[in-house]
């Protein structure tokens, strides 16, 4: 990357949000909705509430688990979405169950998974783990499906056993599409995040971001809304520099957001 | 060293009946010979050399190499596709040093030889290129060393000069002849160019159309090792040539 690019590459991205901050503040002021605070009230929160030991501990407490469900359905789906590419017997058994599972949006069956977990971690993981799971397991089944046979042939040629091949060909082979799925679970796990503090209501983001707006602080809701913006932002784009360090090598498979590639 | 007896293989299709792509191929290749299979698209060269490899079961038939019946995939039997099937993830030497790595050599060892047959191929200076950033040509060039590398004792060859220029294919046929009169290995050798077939073999293979059956096995018996400048003038050679593109072209008999 040239230092050209960098300083240029960094503009539009920049100009768009200037531009839905300008568009908030004149939106604020023409309408003059209590629920709809100008921008620069909101943003004015937003060194407080950073500075906020509370505020923080709760923006910490959701990362954590949000990166929990993340991982533990990385662990998961990854393996189960390339065994079911390379295993018709496996993708019969696994395709039904993923087709009833996937419509049902994750947050509804928050409540009732809190009847078995309660409140607390263990149901928001699971809800987490549940949203980041689908997409993961659907684009490793496709990746895996689409590794061309002869390169499985080629390594069995040279002596490598099947389950040899599944880590060390058909992973490396699929990733490109394995990441595109995973994108799509980062996302997730940041919307499931929310929701499900939301509904199951005691630390986090989405505590503070309902409760405020239950106390009508409509600048902390923004705030909020902000602060997980940016969370979600961040997160994209230490993911993209990750990926577009690990597949290098591959054929792009769709064009990466102005400026990351 | 390699018998295939009475070899069929049928394809259920999607839609409808199976379909025949070989019939009764019966094929005795002897160790260390040179045998190159002709014959039009589709008429099951690649199948052919998919089941001998172990890739793919036979409706019918057998084959064995050295008296083993095939029952799978082997580092025996080192074959060169068609598609290259190069490992994208790995540059030009990961490649090639992937089965030596595999067979248990140590690192430098393998990178030693891999780099030797990166040499071999002409693509010395792009050893930390990844197959994305080669054309097809190079490609193919980096599948046949990959597989030369780990020393199989059988090379099953589809069209492995199919993506090449005239210039680069006829540098490579010499250079494989190079190879084989050195270490003597057995080859199975797919191609479309009559010529090529008769310049490398001790044998060429006329396959009928689709389904595949032997037409005829033509005996070349050109004295080695074989100069192109010199066959190419070698009456001979060209009555061979000219024998067997009128052997292509005959109508075929009715089975
Ligand atoms: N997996 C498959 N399923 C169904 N039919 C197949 C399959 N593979 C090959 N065939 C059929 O078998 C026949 C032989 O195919 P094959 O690829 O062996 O031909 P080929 O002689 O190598 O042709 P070419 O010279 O074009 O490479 C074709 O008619 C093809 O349609
Ligand atoms: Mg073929």
């Amino acid at each position: 990357m040239t230092p050209r690019l960098t300083s240029t590459a960094g503009l539009p991205p920049l100009l768009a949000c200037l531009g839905l901050l300008a568009l908030w503040e004149l939106a604020a002021r023409v309408f003059q909705i209590s629920g709809l605070p100008p921008a620069h009230e909101a943003l004015r929160q937003l060194p407080a509430l950073l500075a906020d030991r509370e505020a923080l501990f709760n923006i910490a407490d959701s990362v954590r688990r949000m990166a929990i469900g993340f991982g533990l359905a990385l662990l998961l789906a990854v393996p189960v979405g390339l065994l079911m590419g390379r295993s018709r017997l496996i993708a019969a058994f696994f395709n039904p169950l993923l087709m009833i599972i996937y419509p049902v949006p994750k947050a509804a069956l928050m409540p009732i998974i809190m009847l078995w977990l309660g409140v607390g971690d263990a149901s928001k993981t699971l809800v987490i783990f549940l949203g980041v799971s689908l997409p993961v397991i659907y684009h490793s089944y496709q990746g895996a499906r689409a590794v061309e046979e002869k390169m499985l042939w080629s390594a069995a040629a040279m002596g490598m056993r099947p389950l040899q091949r599944l880590v060390r060909i058909v992973l490396p082979a699929a990733l490109p599409e394995v990441f595109v799925g995973i994108r799509t679970g980062l996302v997730l796990a940041l919307i499931t995040m929310v929701t499900s503090e939301m509904i199951a209501r005691q630390a986090g983001v989405g505590n503070i971001l309902f409760n405020s707006l239950d106390m009508a602080l409509y600048d902390t809701v923004y705030a909020m809304i902000v602060i997980i913006g940016g969370l979600g932002f961040i997160l994209d784009l230490l993911f993209e520099r990750l990926r577009a360090w690990l597949v290098a090598w591959a054929e792009p498979v769709h064009q990466i957001a102005v400026g990351t590639s | 060293m390699i018998a295939i007896e009475g070899l069929s293989k049928s394809f259920e299709t999607a839609r409808r009946s199976s379909h025949t792509a070989l019939a009764d191929i019966s094929l005795n290749v002897a160790a260390g010979e040179f045998v190159s299979i002709l014959g039009p698209s589709g008429c099951g060269k690649s199948t052919l050399l998919y089941i001998v490899g172990g890739f793919v079961p036979p409706t019918e038939g057998t084959v064995a190499v050295n008296g083993k019946p095939v029952t799978g995939p082997g580092p025996d039997r080192g074959p060169v596709f068609q598609e290259f099937a190069l490992f994208p993830w790995k540059t030009v030497l990961g490649n090639v040093m992937y089965g030596l790595l595999e067979r248990g050599m140590a690192r430098s060892k393998a990178e030693e030889r891999a780099r030797a047959l990166i040499g071999l191929v002409h693509l010395k200076g792009y050893e930390h290129f990844y197959p994305k950033e080669l054309s097809g040509g190079m490609k193919q060039r980096v599948a046949i060393a990959r597989t030369l590398a780990y020393g199989p004792s059988i090379l099953l060859m589809d069209e492995p000069f199919g993506a090449l220029d005239a210039h680069t294919r006829t540098g490579l046929q010499n250079e494989l002849l190079d190879i084989w009169e050195r270490d003597r290995k057995t080859v199975l050798f797919v191609t479309h160019s009559v010529e090529e077939a008769v310049f490398l073999s001790d044998r060429v293979v006329v396959l009928t159309r689709s389904p595949g059956r032997i037409k005829q096995t033509v005996a070349i018996g050109l004295s080695r090792p074989r100069r192109r400048a010199q066959l190419l003038v070698d009456r001979r050679y060209q009555t061979l040539v000219v024998d067997i593109e009128r052997l292509m072209d005959a109508p075929e008999e009715a089975p």
